[in-house]
């Protein structure tokens, strides 16, 4: 993922959960606890290099693929719709004494400059290694 | 190593955001008006506008010997727009998780 320019567009979330670390990490890499509230439907091969495929709730699919994996502390994907910019999800847990602390950053690959030079071809690549549909 | 966006780069510094805020009251202005209500010079203020103009945030129109500016607003709306919408999103999500992990196995 070096070299892509991730830019302004970013979220940030925390909750902080009434579940220990190791149930809410399940809830990030098993397939049937992230159909429970991610998306409709999901399938995560939760390694580096994996592939994620999501269906949600409008029908819609989004495929990408997992970029970090620490154990029980950190997952981060990319993802996308079909002819969409890619964007980056970053999740991290952490203990705290009511729980577990989720965050989620997402950030995106798209924007106001997207269409940039050099930039839209990487974009342009990254989509075609995550088979979405051309630009 | 990712590089910084144009925009959040334009938008990280404080007199850009006040060129900005400036040039969303006013239709079009000089570098030289938009110096003259900054304490720093008109060359620092074209540096600024150069900046707004590479991340989009800008435009430009020659009138007469004059450059004169005016304010992009699209590129703003885009952003903010998708910054609601995906804030909305997760914070649905993470609704539906604390859900799940408040009935699921293991809960009390």
């Amino acid at each position: 993922m070096s070299g892509v320019e991730w830019k302004l567009e970013r979220v940030e979330r925390e909750a902080v959960l009434d579940a220990p670390p190791e149930e809410v990490w399940e809830s990030l890499t098993d397939d049937e606890r992230l159909g429970e509230w991610l998306a409709e439907e999901a399938e995560i091969d939760a390694v580096e290099g994996g592939e994620l495929r999501v269906r949600e709730a409008g029908g819609g699919e989004r495929r990408g693929i997992v970029e970090t994996v620490v154990e029980g502390e950190r997952l981060s994907f990319t993802w996308a719709r079909p002819g969409e910019a890619p964007s980056l999800v970053d999740f991290t847990i952490e203990a705290v004494p009511a729980g577990t602390r989720l965050r989620v950053i997402e950030t995106s690959a798209g924007g106001p400059s997207a269409m940039a030079g050099a930039w839209s071809a990487r974009v342009g690549a990254l989509r075609r290694a995550l088979l979405l549909l051309p630009v | 190593m990712a590089k910084v966006d144009p925009v959040f780069a334009a938008l990280a510094d404080p007199t850009r955001r006040h060129l900005l805020e400036t040039l969303a009251r006013s239709e079009r202005a000089s570098a030289t008006a938009l110096a003259g209500q900054l304490p720093i010079s008109r060359q620092a203020v074209a540096k600024h506008l150069t900046a707004l103009r590479k991340a989009d945030l800008v435009g430009s129109d020659r009138v007469g010997r004059e450059t004169l500016y005016s304010l992009r607003p699209e590129p703003l709306r885009e952003v903010s727009k998708w910054i609601e919408t995906v804030g909305a999103e997760w914070d649905e999500r993470l609704a539906k998780l604390r859900w799940s992990l408040g009935s699921g196995p293991g809960s009390q």
